[in-house]
């Protein structure tokens, strides 16, 4: 009979909040599915739990039973993050690793010829414990028969448990508390009023009443358990890579030469990518050159794409505006694939828009300057003249929506920082010389006009001036009136 | 001050314009007159809420208020409104109130073409038009309804879009001649306000600090200026500055000359109201006294009559006597309170039950002439039955004359902690956390805090603290007042602008009580009052039961029994006397009369408690000490009580007595007494009394006493006469539950929600009384609790728990029920499932509570059933036959309790740590009962529910728990340092388990706690309401 393991780590978004909150661990804790007192508990710890504190109930009910419990929200980003992240470790002690899907934490991991690599399941669960450890989590690891066996032995005990037979672990599993399994609070609190609290209780019901009363996620529970639903532990399979490089005969540093080598190389990977409908949504390009030093550069084209023209194109761009110093050696090209859209799937998808165009336009820039070449200012809802726009990264080019405005007559610019002005003199025999004596005096000056704010972070207070000097300059300055400065904020055009 | 640099604020907001001013009117007006400005005006938005507030205070300080108000007009633009008379004013309330009236609550929104209407008397500002928008073609429309009363403000705030706005202004009111005043808005009386008007801003907007943006304001510049500064600002525009005196100098009006006169009654035959309330005085004599009236009583409503008349308050007491007739008609049971029971025109008029005459109660104590203040009748009503009257008065006054009285919901500590935490970013668990650290009076400090999890020292933390503090006490919204009524011979909306109240039906006027009584306005106080209710149930059900018809007038004067009953303290449920503090007092005073009680329910009150009158009286009262009189001259006034004060009018008289007060300098004490928590001001008569009081003669530690005593009094002290009228009830309920208590008990869980103590404590109290109570059941109950013969339980009769306990059964799903069974009893489960059709949650409901048991199965037996039923709207039931059911285990005696407090809030059944005796026995913990019986000074360990928590402000510190088991009570008193090191065990435990020592004085027995713990049992009893920090 084949052998399954489940590895829990319990409360797994309750471990993750308690990394973030050291200072939390000796009291009750619990995380929440929102920062509000009317926020569900998803997760508690044992003081908690100690204290009737479950999940399912609203962390104001929670608060008046325990009243110094800490809770926190934890999203379902970071605790994915983590998930993959525990999977990829648990990977290198077996090719098959399952990680639950709606009980995060929790992973089933086929345990079959590990015997060959280990001296016993034993060691083999512990080595899995010891590498937990060390990642800073808390596991429990049980050796079994059956899926839902191993996993309700495992929410029910602590460390390592390895079943010797099937039987063993029925009778284990049927002493096990419901409340255990993480089960929909609702239907935990209806079969507990019902007086079923052990999975052997919950067993022993009739499964057509279950369906009829709890509906169908209950009865599916109530059939794993049973062992009438058999699933194989089902991995992730892994990724190939996308890879080819190639060994030069001699170094290279002609750009169109190394274009060429290069379209050798991603020719068969792009034929790989038509057969799994993918395209392509980025590159890695490396590159090793005669005096032994290495150049990566990754590239983004606009969209995904197989069209090797436009992605040999984003290359040149990139090679040409780097100088070669000396010949390259070897190449290596990675692809990172992506699912394709209907659209690019499409033969003669019709090419009206000019927008593509703009868009290849674009990632030819950022190929050739950066991505932090290409950006565009937002609006913001601030008082600082600086925080009135932002500027973010321009992803992708979207049709322009011009409205009809009336042109100012002038024009502000504000500088990214504002530059600092000496200090004003206390006498000023020839006049407030703002910006030194080539431009003369102040002649004209108008304000002020106040901005003071942000007092519940760091309390700042401005006041803004436009002055005209002698030379005719139209100076936008302001005197910051908690540092006891004058800084030069923009100039008018 | 320099002349020409003086100017008017004349757009200025307080607190109230809601989540928008961050000042009081009060600090407006004091800053105003500090600056050495001559006028202001105070222009809340869409209504008139502060006015009175800021009114009184102008009077004070000899300020010129202007009132006025920024109204909000329908195209999003808005103006400002100054009455500058009596018209005006009128007007601006007319306008005010049909914005409101039309409006969802907290808006408001008129047309222009309204505004024009109401111009007469009204100065108008225009503020400018809809930012955008072409000018504004109104401005011509309204130039020819104000003519020269219309100015435009500009508003200069130090802000870049400043001078572009007041361009644009200029050159729209330019086109039709109108002239432009120098302005601002004001949002607070000094710029250390500017950070509360952020954060009320966004609690307005529901935004936080740090993504609020715009929505803020962008500095500090919106307080109020001094002239030179002001001056500064409009340097370039001086005429405008000029302009705010002159339009200050049009707005003559203020609300001293508000003359208002109470509604005449129509009279059918022509006569005076004065001839027909002689004629119903002198009726309603006869019916109390018989023919033979009592000289002195002719004398009193004699002299009572002709101050009356005088007065001309003929028409209130009409009204009185009007609602009080249509409550006899109607068969509700009503009774007037407070002052009024001072009256003997009241008495006899049947507005209230007590004899002043008889009981020597002074007249002047509610109507004065030198006082000048309308009298103040409190009508307790039958709070079940309350609506009907209110809709009378409505009926009967119209709704133009009618309306209700506001109250406004204020900022304490918790809603304070939450909004500005939220507002500050901090997460709201951990402010839920904080807030529920505090009682309902406490305020936060950094120590709370931090205790509570916020870690100290961090700005937000220190912002959290400043900010609570500052906030509180600041009006967020209208309410409504309990009952409170302002009456109106014209039209109300002319006197006050009047807005729709939440509950359909209502309307509310802008003012609250306090400012009706500044402003000498007539209340008429509706007031719902449990009790009565309890009574006219009990009532019914005695001559349903026994065959025996009670009243409040036919109850026996004087009842051993229930006196004895009384002096036990066991008075759950009965009114006045079921509190904790009643219940340890009354072993000690020891009730033999009616008057004990009246003394009862007075002395255990802040005033006399603080004023250290309590252990004197009732040493005096056991003869444990000689009654002296600290002089002479006090013994009239003190005889009554031993010679100690224990009435709030004894304190004022031994003002006016002891130390020589003058009649207005005692009615400056009496209103200082009443707003001393709010102000302090009755610190200033500290040193004017005492040193009075000692140079008559009086020793120092009494005079002491009697300042602690005015102090306390505040808002906490009784009347003589208010006490009076609170014990014939407090009278009525304990006869009742000492003669009926299965009746008693009945219509007190009937009439929840009131009183003291939840259904659980009444239900556990009545069967140690003998009265059985019977748990709920589909085929006897009815929705509410009935009475049943049952020859086991005292009286003769047990009470039947009704449907409206079971948690969740709507009103609806119990008239099925009942129909259904009206056509036949029911069989069995599946014969009340199909004929009820009640769905699939309504059956489990019942199935917990244990309501269908009747039918031979177990409740888990009936949950497994009833959860098998489909809901109605599948109309094939589907039932499955019984021997397809599962064993269930049978449940235990402590589920059996859990299950009914969780389904019912409460278990005939049997009591929580019933079960749980053996358990807490073996670890040595006795009940409630043997505790009592244990002498004093004894060490002692016990455990038990809780279900009442205080902390009297007059206990410094000291907290009262109350622990309740299946023998009874037993009080814990908590010393503050024994609290606070236990602090979230003593407020958040349902079950709790304390070690300390017993005192026993008097036969009063607490438990005088040393440390608290959390009982080891293998199960926790179900958590259960108490009653905390109320």
């Amino acid at each position: 009979m084949g052998r399954t393991a489940c590895v829990d780590l319990p409360e797994l978004p309750l471990q993750l909040l308690l990394r973030r909150h050291e200072e939390w661990r000796p009291l009750p804790v619990a995380v929440v599915d929102r920062d509000k007192p009317q926020g569900v508990i998803l997760w508690v710890n044992e003081r908690a739990r100690s204290s009737r504190v479950l999940p399912g109930m609203r962390y104001a009910v929670a608060l008046s039973l325990v009243g110094d419990l800490r809770a926190g929200v934890v999203s379902e980003g970071e605790i994915e993050r983590e998930v993959d992240a525990i999977a990829q470790h648990l990977g290198s002690f077996t090719p098959d690793v399952e990680a639950s899907r709606d009980r995060p934490g929790v992973f089933w991991l086929q345990a079959r010829g590990i015997m060959r690599l280990f001296p016993s399941f034993e060691a083999w669960a512990a080595r899995i414990s010891w590498l937990l450890d060390r990642h800073g989590f808390a596991s429990r690891v049980v050796v079994g028969f059956s899926r839902w066996g191993t996993y309700a032995a495992a929410r029910s005990g602590n460390g390592i448990r390895v079943f010797t037979n099937a039987a063993e672990e029925t009778q284990h599993v049927r002493e096990v508390a419901l409340e255990r399994l993480g089960v929909d609070p609702s239907l935990r609190d209806a079969l507990a009023r019902l007086g079923i609290v052990t999975l052997g209780d919950f067993i022993e019901l009739p499964a057509n009443g279950v369906l009829e009363r709890f509906g169908a996620e209950a009865h599916a529970l109530h059939r794993k358990l049973r062992g009438d639903l058999w699933s194989p532990v089902q991995g992730e399979a892994p990724e190939e890579p996308l890879r080819s490089s190639l060994l030069l005969d001699y170094p290279e540093a002609q750009v169109p030469r190394l274009l060429l080598v290069i379209e050798q190389l991603l020719r068969p990977l792009l034929d790989t990518l038509q057969q799994g409908d993918a395209v392509l949504a980025g590159l890695q390009l490396r590159l090793r050159f005669e005096d032994r030093t290495h150049a990566e550069h990754a590239l983004r084209p606009a969209d995904g794409t197989r069209d090797l023209a436009q992605i040999l194109r984003l290359v040149r761009l990139r090679l040409e505006s780097r100088r070669l110093e000396s010949g390259v050696e070897e190449i290596e090209v990675e692809i990172t694939p992506a699912r394709a859209k209907h659209e690019q799937l499409t033969l003669f998808a019709q090419r009206r828009r000019d927008l593509r165009a703009a868009n290849r336009a674009l990632a030819r820039v950022r190929a050739e300057l950066g991505d932090a070449a290409v950006m565009r200012a937002r609006r913001r809802e601030g008082h600082l003249p600086e925080a009135r726009f932002s500027w973010e990264p321009l992803p992708k080019l979207e049709a322009a929506r011009p409205r009809a405005v009336i042109v100012p007559p002038l024009v502000r610019r504000i500088r990214p920082k504002p530059l600092e002005l000496p200090a004003r003199p206390r006498h000023e025999p020839d006049g407030w010389l703002v910006m030194g004596p080539r431009e003369g005096p102040v002649d004209e000056i108008t304000g002020p006009h106040v901005v003071a704010g942000g007092w519940w972070m760091r309390a700042l207070e401005r006041a803004y001036y436009f002055v005209r000097t002698r030379s005719g300059r139209l100076l936008w300055i302001y005197d910051d009136r908690r540092r006891r400065r004058w800084f030069l904020h923009g100039e008018v055009e | 001050m320099n002349h020409a640099h003086a100017y008017v604020p004349l757009w200025c907001k307080s607190s109230y314009s809601f989540l928008e001013g961050a000042s009081h009117p009060e600090e407006l007006v004091e800053e105003a007159h500090r600056l050495g400005l001559q006028s202001l005006a105070l222009t809340d938005r869409d209504g008139l809420y502060g006015m009175v507030r800021a009114h009184v205070k102008a009077r004070e300080l000899g300020l010129h208020l202007i009132v006025g108000a920024q109204i909000s007009v329908s195209d999003g633009s808005s103006l400002l409104g100054l009455a500058t008379n009596r018209l005006g004013y009128a007007n601006l309330c007319r306008l005010l109130s049909a914005g409101r009236l039309r409006s969802p609550k907290g808006e408001s929104v008129v047309e222009w073409r309204e505004v024009c209407e109401a111009a007469p008397g009204l100065h108008a500002l225009w503020l400018g038009g809809v930012e955008g928008a072409a000018a504004p073609e109104v401005l011509g429309e309204l130039r020819d309804a104000f003519d020269d009363r219309l100015h435009a403000l500009a508003l200069r705030h130090r802000e870049p879009e400043d001078a572009l706005r007041e361009r644009q202004l200029r050159e729209d009111t330019a086109r039709f001649g109108i002239p432009v005043a120098a302005g601002m808005e004001v949002l607070y009386h000094t710029p250390a306000r500017r950070e509360l008007q952020d954060v009320v801003t966004c609690i307005r907007h529901g935004v936080t600090l740090a993504t609020a943006g715009r929505i803020i304001r962008s500095n500090a510049e919106h307080a109020l200026r001094a002239p030179a500064s002001f001056a500064q600002l409009y340097a370039d525009a001086p005429d405008a500055v000029a302009r705010t005196r002159e339009i200050a100098s049009r707005c003559g009006f203020t609300l001293s000359e508000i003359r208002y006169r109470y509604p005449a009654e129509h009279l059918p035959d022509g006569s005076t109201t004065s001839d027909y309330l002689r004629a119903l005085v002198r009726q309603g004599a006869s019916e109390r006294y018989g023919e033979r009236i009592p000289d002195d009583v002719v004398a009193q409503l004699e002299r009572e009559l002709d101050l009356i008349r005088e007065l001309d308050y003929d028409g209130y007491f009409l009204t009185m006597w009007e609602i009080v007739q249509f409550c006899k008609r109607n068969a509700i049971l009503c009774q007037g309170r407070g002052s009024a029971a001072n009256s003997a025109v009241c008495f006899v008029l049947g507005i209230t039950a007590v004899d002043p005459v008889r009981m020597g109660l002074l007249f002047e104590r509610f109507l004065s002439k030198e006082r000048g203040e309308p009298p103040d009748i409190d009508l307790d009503i039958d709070h079940k039955r309350r609506e009907e009257v209110i809709q009378f008065v409505y009926e009967k006054y119209g709704r133009s004359h009618a309306a209700m009285v506001a109250n406004f919901v204020r900022y304490r500590a918790r809603s304070a902690i939450r909004e500005v935490g939220k507002v500050l970013g901090l997460p709201e668990t951990d402010l839920d956390r904080v807030a529920r650290m505090l009682s309902h009076y406490e305020s936060l400090s950094s120590e709370t805090a931090t205790s509570a999890g916020l870690v100290a020292g961090t700005e937000a933390h220190e912002h959290l603290v400043r900010l609570t503090l500052e906030i509180q006490d600041f009006p967020r919204h209208l309410s409504i007042h309990p009952g409170g009524f302002l009456l109106g011979h014209e039209p109300v909306h002319d006197l006050v602008p009047i807005e729709n109240a939440t509950m359909p039906g209502r309307t509310v006027v802008q003012w609250d009580k306090e400012d009706l009584e500044d402003l000498g306005l007539f209340k008429v106080d509706l007031l719902a009052l449990g009790s009565l209710n309890v009574v006219d149930l009990s009532f019914h059900l005695v001559e349903a039961h026994w065959g025996k018809r009670l009243s409040m007038a036919t109850l026996p004067r004087h009842d051993e029994p229930t006196f004895e009953m009384i002096r036990r303290a066991d008075t759950v449920g009965v009114f006045q006397i079921e509190s904790r503090a009643q219940m340890a007092m009354l072993p000690r005073l020891r009730p033999r009369n009616w008057y004990d009680l009246v003394i009862e329910v007075s002395i255990v009150r802040p005033g006399p408690i603080t004023g250290g009158m309590v252990h004197p009286y009732l040493r005096r009262r056991h003869g444990q000490e000689p009654i002296e009189y600290p002089h002479p001259s006090l013994e009239p006034i003190l005889r009554k009580t031993l010679g100690v004060p224990i009435f709030q009018e004894q304190v004022m008289k031994l003002a006016v007595v002891a130390a020589d007060y003058t009649p207005g300098e005692a009615d400056q004490l009496r209103r200082d007494m009443a707003a001393w928590r709010r102000s302090g001001r009755i610190e200033r008569h500290r040193a004017r009394l005492i040193n009075r009081m000692q140079r008559k003669g009086i020793a120092p530690a009494f005079a002491e006493r009697v300042f602690e005593q005015i102090r306390g009094f505040g808002e906490y002290g009784f009347p003589e006469s208010h006490a009076a009228s609170f014990s014939l009830i407090a009278y009525a309920t304990a006869w009742l539950k000492c003669h009926y208590p299965a009746a008693f008990t009945c219509s007190l869980l009937n009439a929840q929600p009131m009183g003291f103590y939840s259904p659980a404590t009444l239900v556990e109290d009545a069967k140690r009384a003998g009265v059985a109570v019977l748990p709920v059941d589909v085929r006897t109950s009815l929705e509410e609790c009935t009475l049943e013969p049952h020859p086991g339980s005292r009286g003769g009769f047990a009470v039947r728990v009704g449907l409206r306990y079971v948690k969740g059964l709507r009103s609806d799903a119990c008239q099925l029920l009942l129909d259904a069974r009206a056509s036949g009893a029911f069989r069995s489960f599946e014969d009340f499932a199909q004929r009820t059709h009640l769905p699939r949650q309504t059956l489990t409901r019942l199935a917990q509570a244990g309501a269908l048991e009747g039918f031979d199965d177990s409740r888990r037996g009936a949950l497994w059933r009833s959860l098998g039923v489909r809901d109605p709207a599948q109309p094939q039931l589907r039932l499955e036959s019984r021997d397809t059911s599962p064993c269930f285990a049978t449940l235990t005696d402590f589920e059996t309790v859990g299950w009914d407090y969780e389904a019912t809030g409460h278990s005939p059944r049997g009591h929580p740590l019933t079960a749980l005796r053996d358990e807490l026995s073996a670890q040595g913990l006795a009940d409630a009962s043997s505790v009592r019986a244990l002498p004093d000074g004894r060490p002692v360990r016990y455990a038990g529910m809780v279900i009442c928590r205080q902390r009297p402000g007059t206990a410094r510190g000291v907290v009262f728990m109350t622990l309740e088991d299946e023998s009874g009570f037993l009080n814990v008193v908590l010393w503050q340092s024994v609290y606070e090191k236990y602090r979230i065990l003593a407020k958040t435990a349902s079950f709790i388990g304390v070690t300390g020592k017993l005192q026993v004085e008097s036969g009063v027995v607490h438990l005088i706690a040393d440390s608290l713990w959390q009982p080891r049992v293998h199960v926790q009893p179900r958590r259960r309401r108490s009653r905390d920090f109320h």
